[in-house]
């Protein structure tokens, strides 16, 4: 116990340092950019970041690739606010009050509430980080081949299912992922698959690759084939980016709530920022004591919504810095950053490598006080930024993909895969299937795959062996309720959202 | 606004364009102060061989920038480069299990500015397993740096051995099962090199890397394993039986040699060496040789190397060390493993 009170200390003490500090800064900034262009959603714009990383340390390059992660989270209800745009889906629920406060006169109050409870949401959501990542960490040590086996499975499950509208979409979505992680060497004899004479498919399709083209460079293709139209006008507005104590002090509660609901989702895989912010606008309009406000630009319903989604950031990272199942796109993105400085998650992380972790959790921490100052006098300027037009958006990114994919091995083979999966993920998003399933199950299929023969070799092919342990059964149950879980989802969602339809990207 | 906006983006374009070319800044910034002292150096160390690089030399790693590999190689170029005279840049070119970048430095111009790192038997088995279309002819040998021995390893609480003859005696009775690094990896020729020494049959469960590895002996689904001194360095819940070698390790003087037990009577493990692609010319052999023995030698290499297994050899014995690991590696396919 001491000795992990002494990591965090030490945490702080190393990510003080002026480039880690820099590093969030730069971060935080470059994050609430991405965030409030619409179209750029907070994945995809940590893939076109990842690149960045690979030279710098192992701290550093988490601290700003979280620190665009929590940016772009809040960066997007500025557009929703200003604009009645969210530039990212998980600030959807922020565009149905904070607009609202914009016609009528208050949009530097809706801003300064997104900002503030986004810190609060944030800040929070690390007591949860610091507290059970360390534990689950140690319970990983316990997952032995069928144990792995029944994470991948309950993983593909729940994010096939949560994640799509449709079940057999989503299913498909995954499967296509599943096929396409069986290329490279085989894990268990060496054998090659679909290799075709090519060496550099040895160890598979590269994710970092798959996700830059199916995140960021399908997108590209999306936009560039509509028309590019001028955005609606950012609303001028002449009042303070400021909240009174009164407001702060009615908000509180509401946070609260949120921050709660946003942690639980984060830490659940499958289930992300977009459907928390719904999720947290919806509690708080029903616990409200001005329900009469909802509808015509209520602060909490704003605050309801932004903290939920910030809160989000520091659970999601739970399951993926202890388990490796990223449980939404963004955190598999991230641990894409965390594979290529030579770190596996697992409890490693909390022992070896404890010192880089606790780092990066403070940086985390400190990042949210980035977010809070940048956001309150930013704000102003970044509301221009979210009019920037496709036309210089769209090369922008392009050239971006392109370097980033040369990058991780300064080799075109992964530009061409980088491509190929842009086209890919193009078609896939034209047809409603769901680009994160193909990602996930590309990362989840190998540990799966693993795991199952694995374990059927150690039992000499005895399938009881994967029906022994109670962790197993955990799992086993889990994928169940996984597998049903868009029936129970669809009715969840209409009745938030009274139908409206939600975008998952 | 709309040309301030452009200039925003296109400066985070110049920022990825800069991080990306990074790697090889820093290498060449540092080099700028000890220029001087490496020109001193250089004239005693090997610029009498007649051959000195006149410009930054490349050095390839074939595995990516944080591995095992790369570190070590960082500290080695780091102070050669007071005996070369140039900055040693390194170039990660990893994928294909390490044969992208030995297909990429067989390639390379014979003109001694690019040499790299060659990893036994990683190498060899990449040759076997056809992933590369080098053979062991596309490399000059320079020398060994780094030589890790492998050791039979078992979890520190488990009763049933405490020593190498138990397990044994318990293998040849029971069913064991043994971790490795993966299929036909290092760790698993180890495994199956003892057990054929020692007459008794196990399964193997590749893990794919050395820390799955030792986290399934620690979980109790392996038995015992194989694994590197490196990779256990400092750890209190394992317990090493034997090692791989001809004689006693130095720092584990308690711990036999499974020669010594009658068992595998070969040394076994793992070595780095720097190579050159085939066609250099001796005097760049030389050169190189005398520059990293030096290095190897320097008191400040091996303070900041005191965690690896820095192991010198000349040009001439690795060149037959790779060619021994090689046929080593190619016997394997028969009879070797289990079918």
């Amino acid at each position: 116990m001491l000795e992990t009170l002494q990591l965090m200390g030490q945490g702080f003490i190393s990510a003080l340092s002026i480039l880690n500090l820099l590093a969030m800064i730069g971060g935080v900034a470059l994050g609430i950019v991405i965030g409030c262009l619409p179209g750029l959603s907070a994945a995809m714009g940590v893939a076109l970041m990842l690149p960045l990383t690979f030279t710098m340390p192992a701290d550093t390059g988490l601290i700003v690739l979280g620190a665009i992660y929590c940016g772009a989270i809040f960066g997007g209800s500025i557009s929703a606010i200003l604009i009645h745009t969210p530039g990212t889906p998980a600030s959807a629920a922020t565009a149905i009050e904070g607009y609202q406060m914009t016609l009528n006169g208050q949009a530097g109050k809706a801003l300064a509430t997104a900002c503030w409870s986004s810190f609060w949401g944030g800040l929070l959501s690390c007591i949860s980080l610091y507290f059970f990542a360390p534990m689950l960490a140690q319970l990983a040590l316990k997952f032995m081949s069928a144990e792995k086996f029944w994470l991948g499975i309950f993983g593909l499950t729940i994010i096939a299912g949560v994640s799509s509208k449709s079940i057999v979409k989503g299913l498909m979505s995954g499967a296509l992922g599943l096929i396409i992680s069986t290329i490279g060497l085989d894990p268990i004899d060496g054998t090659k698959r679909f290799m075709f004479g090519q060496a550099f498919l040895a160890e598979g399709i590269n994710t970092t690759c798959a996700l830059i083209g199916l995140f960021s460079m399908s997108q590209v293709f999306i936009l560039a084939e509509k028309e590019i139209k001028k955005r609606a006008k950012a609303a001028k507005f002449s009042d303070r980016i400021a909240l009174t104590k009164e407001e702060r002090k009615k908000i509180r509660p509401t946070v609260i709530r949120s921050w709660i609901i946003g942690n639980i989702i984060g830490i659940l895989p499958g289930a992300g920022a977009s459907i928390a912010c719904f999720m947290g606008y919806n509690s708080a309009k029903q616990f409200s004591k001005h329900k009469e406000e909802f509808g015509h630009g209520a602060i909490e319903g704003v605050a309801g919504s932004e903290s939920a989604n910030n809160a989000v950031t520091g659970g999601s990272l739970i399951p993926m810095l202890t388990l490796g199942i990223p449980g939404e796109s963004v955190t598999a993105v991230l641990m894409g950053g965390l594979i290529i400085q030579g770190l596996a998650p697992g409890p490693e992380l909390f022992t070896k490598h404890a010192a880089m972790t606790y780092t990066f959790f403070a940086g985390f921490v400190l990042v949210q006080f980035f977010m809070l100052a940048i956001g309150m006098l930013g704000c102003r300027g970044f509301a221009q930024i979210s009019r920037l037009s496709d036309a210089i958006l769209i090369p922008c990114v392009t050239v971006l993909c392109v370097i980033g994919s040369y990058a991780i091995h300064r080799n075109m083979s992964d530009v061409i895969i980088m491509l190929i999966f842009g086209a890919l993920g193009y078609l896939m998003r034209k047809f409603d299937l769901n680009t994160a399933a193909v990602v996930l199950a590309l990362i989840l299929g190998p540990i799966s795959e693993k795991g199952l023969r694995g374990a059927l070799r150690v039992s000499d092919g005895d399938i009881a062996c994967l029906f022994q342990s109670p962790v197993s059964w955990v799992l086993i149950i889990l994928s169940i309720v996984g597998i049903f879980s868009p029936f129970l989802m669809e009715k969840f969602e209409k009745k938030v959202t009274g139908g409206e339809v939600l975008d998952e990207e | 606004m709309k040309k301030y906006l452009a200039l925003l983006l296109a400066l985070c374009m110049v920022f990825a364009l800069c991080a990306c070319g990074q790697s090889e800044a820093p290498a060449e910034e540092a080099p700028a102060e000890e220029a001087p002292a490496a020109e001193d150096a250089g004239t005693d160390a090997a610029a009498t061989e007649g051959w000195a690089p006149d410009g930054p030399v490349t050095m390839i790693v074939s595995y990516a920038a944080g591995n095992g590999t790369d570190v070590t190689a960082r500290i080695l170029a780091q102070y050669a480069e007071k005996y070369v005279g140039q900055t040693i840049v390194i170039e990660n070119v990893d994928g294909g299990s390490g044969s992208i970048g030995w297909s990429q430095l067989a390639a390379a111009e014979p003109d001694g500015m690019t040499i790299g790192f060659m990893n036994l038997p990683n190498f060899n088995s990449s040759i076997v397993n056809e992933l590369g279309t080098y053979t062991t002819d596309d490399f000059t040998a320079i020398c060994n740096h780094v030589t890790e021995t492998s050791l039979v390893i078992v979890r520190a609480d488990d009763e049933r051995f405490p020593d190498i003859d138990s397990l044994v005696a318990y293998a040849k009775e029971n069913k064991t099962v043994a971790s490795t690094n993966g299929a036909q990896a290092s760790n698993h020729i180890g495994a199956q090199a003892f057990a054929n020494s020692a007459d008794f049959v196990y399964t193997d469960l590749p893990m794919g890397n050395t820390a799955d590895e030792l986290t399934s002996l620690l979980g109790g689904e392996a038995d015992w394993c194989v694994a590197k001194a490196a990779d256990i360095a400092g750890r209190t819940d394992v317990r090493v039986l034997a090692s791989f070698s001809t004689e006693r390790l130095p720092d584990m003087p308690d711990v036999p040699t499974l020669g010594e037990k009658g068992y595998y009577d070969q040394w076994l493990g793992s070595s780095r060496c720097v190579v050159a692609p085939a066609g250099v010319s001796d005097e760049v052999v030389a050169f190189y040789e005398a520059a990293f023995k030096a290095t190897m030698e320097d008191p400040d290499y091996l303070a900041a190397a005191s965690e690896v297994a820095t192991d010198y050899k000349d040009a001439a014995t690795t060149a037959a060390l790779i060619e021994e690991q090689q046929a080593f590696t190619e016997g394997l396919s028969e009879g070797f493993w289990y079918e």
